[in-house]
């Protein structure tokens, strides 16, 4: 078990306010002397909101091994009843993570304002897989899994008080933050949508830090960063997760400085990865000030349609986007292959990603909550089960809707309406999860887009693609332009794989 | 962090001060970040040291004993101690071979410069 040696100074039900004092370093020696001379400097000692009964104790004293409140589970030991709220939990990965915890015995509670669903409506889209409306999910959840979930509508930006009231009220041990808008196109359509997402993103997390800090200063967040924010840089330097390791130094004018613990450079592709750039820092300082937790979690595309719990019940299955605004590469490919629209890579196509399935992207969350950072930690995780470049997966998905569902699957290259490198190094490095959390894949890439494609294909599904299949087809450019983009290629699948087969025996050779 | 480099306020004297061998004590903290970051390398040295030197790990915030007690202002701050005497002192993040250096230079600085041969094939003289 990866957290069975972490003590209550990590867990969330720990009491330390006012009992330990965190300001003593980084201080004026002025302060500090003070604090020298008034100080008894015995030992630490906290409470347990969970068993008041221990009293006053040392909190490194028990670990959660050790504990009743810690109990065995799949995914390491998890606080027995854990309150989880998620920000955003109807959304595609907030709703499967919402039946997730709740299968796991926590007791979930969610906000959400129904923004995905509104900026889906705007744009002229909809989820390609239905969804019910949040009553009805609700109640769902009621009958076929026996899990009651604790929903407000709220929307965290602008109403702050009425979250804090929620937070008050529920006091979550854990707060799985997911409450953003995740599109790069669509906030760059125009000016409105940039200010939109930016405001929405940056400050709607912005004041749920500073609640933390009034009402749950134990709690962790796990906030949902991206892989986007580190960009491609072309040196191929490894992608670090979030910080500079101790043995990364900076080498000028014959002097070496250790650049560990300083945030990596950031280069976000477009002004939506921009706000999680900004997240970032506004976290990181959180932490610093008020000696908040938090995890990062610098995510891959996450792509797929399968958890235990979605599949479980029409009622119950999450939501999937496939127009160019908010469906993500995979998720576009299967339905493109599904109505006959050859695959659209951008430009060369050579982009290469990270990339995960939905239900390891679930094992990880849950993995992130059962260990919770220490008191100030900020710590960054790059979530990804692997990596694969644009044409790669366009032949993956190609091959699997040919073979197995006898689909007419071609490829297309065609104008990028992104400013991006479309042939790049890409070396991420994606040790946390595994190392420090335990965590495993277990899903393949091929079987989750196998189930795809058996879902998609179901008749009411498939009408659903081709209803809005028009808004597959990039629109948006990042220069502002608004038109289609141009084929510049359409090749066959056939071609493209003999191509590939010559081009390794070539390097063999 | 491996369990047995952690020190307290409580066996600090008996791990530290009087340890028979030089001690490079790394104070740190949990919010900061550079401190974190240390973690694999001060793993590393323990065991490329072994037996010449002891490295120890203290969390100033839960030993305010000896946080104050060696007036830590910053994080992480390297301490090493010889015969219970502060040696060196170094604040912030330090990269592998900056640590390897100091304690190098430090504990054996003729024999290193002379032999021009890494610690592990000067001979200690007690």
């Amino acid at each position: 078990m990866h957290n069975k040696d972490s003590t209550c100074w990590n867990c969330p039900a720990i009491d330390l306010a006012g009992k330990v004092d965190f300001r003593a370093c980084g201080q004026s020696v002025e302060e500090f002397r003070k604090r020298m001379d008034l100080e008894d400097s015995g030992q630490i000692v906290a409470e347990c909101k969970r068993r008041p009964d221990l009293g006053y104790y040392d909190p490194m004293s028990i670990t959660f091994k050790e504990c009743p409140e810690w109990q065995k589970g799949p995914y390491g030991y998890l606080l027995r009843d854990m309150r989880v709220m998620i920000l955003g939990i109807d959304g595609y990965l907030g709703w499967a993570l919402a039946l997730w915890l709740g299968n796991l015995g926590c007791q979930v509670s969610g906000v959400d304002n129904y923004s995905r669903r509104d900026w889906i409506k705007e744009r002229g889209a909809h989820t390609v897989i239905p969804i019910s409306r949040m009553s009805a999910r609700l109640k769902a959840a009621r009958e076929v899994l026996d899990i009651n979930l604790n929903f407000r509508e709220i929307d965290i930006l602008n109403e702050r008080e009425r979250l804090k009231e929620f937070v008050d009220e529920v006091k979550p041990e854990a707060i799985v933050h997911y409450g953003e808008c995740p599109s790069a196109p669509y906030s760059m359509i125009d000016a409105d949508h940039a200010v939109y997402v930016q405001k929405n993103n940056v400050l709607g997390t912005l004041g749920a830090l500073f609640i933390m800090r009034d009402l749950v200063p134990e709690t962790s967040m796990i906030k949902l960063g991206t892989m986007g924010e580190y960009g491609t840089p072309l040196t191929g330097r490894p992608l670090y997760e979030g910080m500079f390791p101790a043995d990364a130094v900076l080498t000028w004018k014959e002097q070496e400085w250790s650049l560990g613990g300083e945030l990596t450079p950031r280069d976000p592709p477009s002004f939506y990865h921009t706000s999680k750039v900004q997240d970032t820092y506004n976290i990181v300082e959180a932490c610093k000030y008020w000696w908040l937790r938090s995890y990062d979690v610098m995510q891959g595309v996450i792509y797929g349609v399968h958890t235990e719990h979605v599949s479980a019940d029409p009622r119950l299955r999450t939501r999937l986007d496939i127009d160019e605004w908010f469906g993500t590469v995979v998720n576009r490919f299967v339905a493109q292959a599904i109505v006959g629209i050859p695959l659209t890579l951008y430009g060369a196509g050579e982009q290469i990603r990270g990339f995960m399935a939905l239900e390891d992207a679930m094992q990880c969350m849950t993995r992130l909550i059962a260990s919770p950072p220490e008191p100030g930690q900020y710590a960054v995780v790059n979530q990804m089960s692997g990596y694969h470049s644009m044409r790669e997966l366009a032949k993956t998905v190609a091959k699997i809707g040919k073979k197995e569902f006898n689909l007419p699957v071609n490829i297309q290259r065609v104008e990028n309406p992104r400013v991006e490198s479309e042939r790049h190094p890409f070396n991420p490095i994606y040790e946390n999860l595994p190392k420090k959390f335990g965590f495993k894949p277990i899903v393949s890439l091929e079987e989750e887009i196998y189930r795809m494609f058996e879902l998609l294909t179901q008749p009411n599904i498939k009408s659903r693609i081709e209803e809005k299949k028009h808004h597959i087809i990039p629109k948006t450019w990042w220069s502002g332009e608004k038109r289609k983009v141009e084929t510049i290629e359409i090749f066959e699948l056939e071609r493209e794989i003999a191509r590939s087969e010559k081009k390794a025996k070539s390097h063999g050779q | 962090m491996k369990k047995k480099l952690r020190v307290t306020d409580s066996d600090f004297e008996e791990e530290v001060i009087d340890s028979p061998i030089p001690v490079l004590v790394d104070f740190w903290a949990s919010w900061c970040i550079p401190s974190q970051m240390m973690i694999p390398v001060i793993d590393k040295l323990d065991k490329e040291y072994d037996k010449k030197v002891k490295i120890r790990k203290l969390n100033v915030d839960q030993n305010p004993k000896m946080r104050n007690k060696h007036k830590i202002q910053g994080c992480p701050t390297f301490i090493l101690f010889k015969d219970g005497v502060e040696l060196m002192r170094k604040v912030g993040a330090q990269s592998e071979n900056q640590l390897r250096e100091i304690i190098d230079s430090l504990l054996w600085p003729a024999e290193v410069k002379k032999s021009k041969k890494s610690y592990k094939e000067v001979k200690i003289e007690k």
